[in-house]
């Protein structure tokens, strides 16, 4: 028995129930945002924050605490982190397409650059891991299989997001075929298609905080 | 016409560095504009420190990085001395913070990296056994 399930059982038996730190990583725009909302919203009727197509709308980490999740009889407390994205580059010049002027497109990638920083140094402080792809982008990209990696090498459980499959671009069975090691669950998180199998994979592959 | 520079360096310079002083040696030529080819790879934990330091070192002339590698697939019991290897240099970091010594010095992964700044480097596209790159002066 691992170690983590070892606690678990041995928490279960005093009637401990700890929450989950679930994590929301992924590239940037790949609705990780939209994907807390739908969760948060589902269970707590709030949301988490606000979400938006200009890159690095999510530049701090946002929290949404206490949600329980309840699923084919089992419930689970989970503590929802949606994490800014990852990146390698922070180009001011990218938001000001979007409008901003020169002064607040530098301020944005301040906070951006930040953001990213915050994300990576919260990877030693979540329990699980809601890895979010783009299902109409190409999922071989370097920040994704760094993410993977560097979760394989903490062992963090994680469950890979094939999101936005309402497009008809999506091509979902690129990510399985790329990443063929990790559960994979197909939705939507702005119509909330197939949500339900996500909620059945959290409860499924979950390891409750140490 | 603009030049671009390529510095194809073996991976025993990287090896032979502290991984901080590696991350910095990385950063500091691609920050001068020239696109750096390995014969090795960083461990993912690695990769992860240097998107930080990247991201600490991002300004207006410098947008970031582009980084592209591949890994050559280890399998048996190769893979579980690499899965070992990783574990022990996580205690060793941790035992480095804790007690403020650096952090000792670890082989790159066999495999190709290339590393550029962003600015020149327009596209990585990946596949599972090669990777093209699109540059743009």
């Amino acid at each position: 028995m691992a170690v983590g399930n070892f606690f678990d059982w041995l928490s279960s038996l005093f009637g401990v129930r700890r929450s989950v730190r679930l994590g929301i990583y992924g590239s940037v725009n790949v609705g990780k945002t939209t994907l807390a909302n739908k969760i948060a919203k589902d269970w707590t009727g709030e949301e988490v924050g606000k979400a938006s197509e200009i890159p690095h709308e999510t530049r701090f980490v946002q929290k949404k605490e206490k949600v329980e999740i309840k699923h084919k009889n089992k419930k689970l407390m989970i503590n929802l982190l949606d994490m800014p994205g990852i990146a390698t580059k922070v180009d001011f010049k990218d938001f000001m397409k979007y409008g901003l002027s020169k002064r607040a497109a530098k301020q944005r990638a301040r906070e951006a650059t930040d953001g990213v920083i915050e994300a990576i140094k919260w990877l030693n402080n979540v329990d699980t891991v809601l890895a979010v792809m783009d299902a109409t982008q190409d999922p071989l990209t370097q920040i994704n299989i760094t993410l993977l990696g560097n979760l394989e090498a903490r062992r963090i459980p994680v469950i890979i997001v094939a999101n936005k499959i309402d497009k008809k671009k999506a091509k979902p069975h690129l990510i399985r075929e790329a990443f063929p090691q990790y559960p994979v669950v197909e939705l939507s998180a702005l119509k909330g298609n197939n949500i339900d199998s996500l909620y059945d994979a959290i409860a499924k592959h979950s390891r409750r905080g140490r | 016409m603009r030049k671009i520079k390529f510095d194809f360096v073996s991976s025993t310079v990287l090896d032979d560095k502290p991984k901080d002083k590696r991350i910095s040696f990385i950063l500091n030529k691609v920050k001068d504009g020239t696109i750096l080819v390995t014969d090795g790879v960083l461990k993912p934990n690695e990769e992860m420190d240097l998107i930080k330091e990247t991201m600490r070192r991002v300004d207006s002339g410098f947008p970031g990085i582009e980084v592209a590698s591949l890994k050559k697939e280890t399998k048996g019991l190769l893979s579980m001395v690499e899965k070992i290897s990783d574990q022990s240099e996580r205690i060793q970091n941790l035992m480095a913070g804790l007690t403020g010594k650096a952090a000792e010095k670890s082989a790159l992964r066999t495999g190709i990296t290339i590393i550029g700044p962003a600015k020149f480097i327009k596209k990585v596209k990946k596949n599972p056994d090669s990777f093209s790159v699109l540059t743009e002066v």
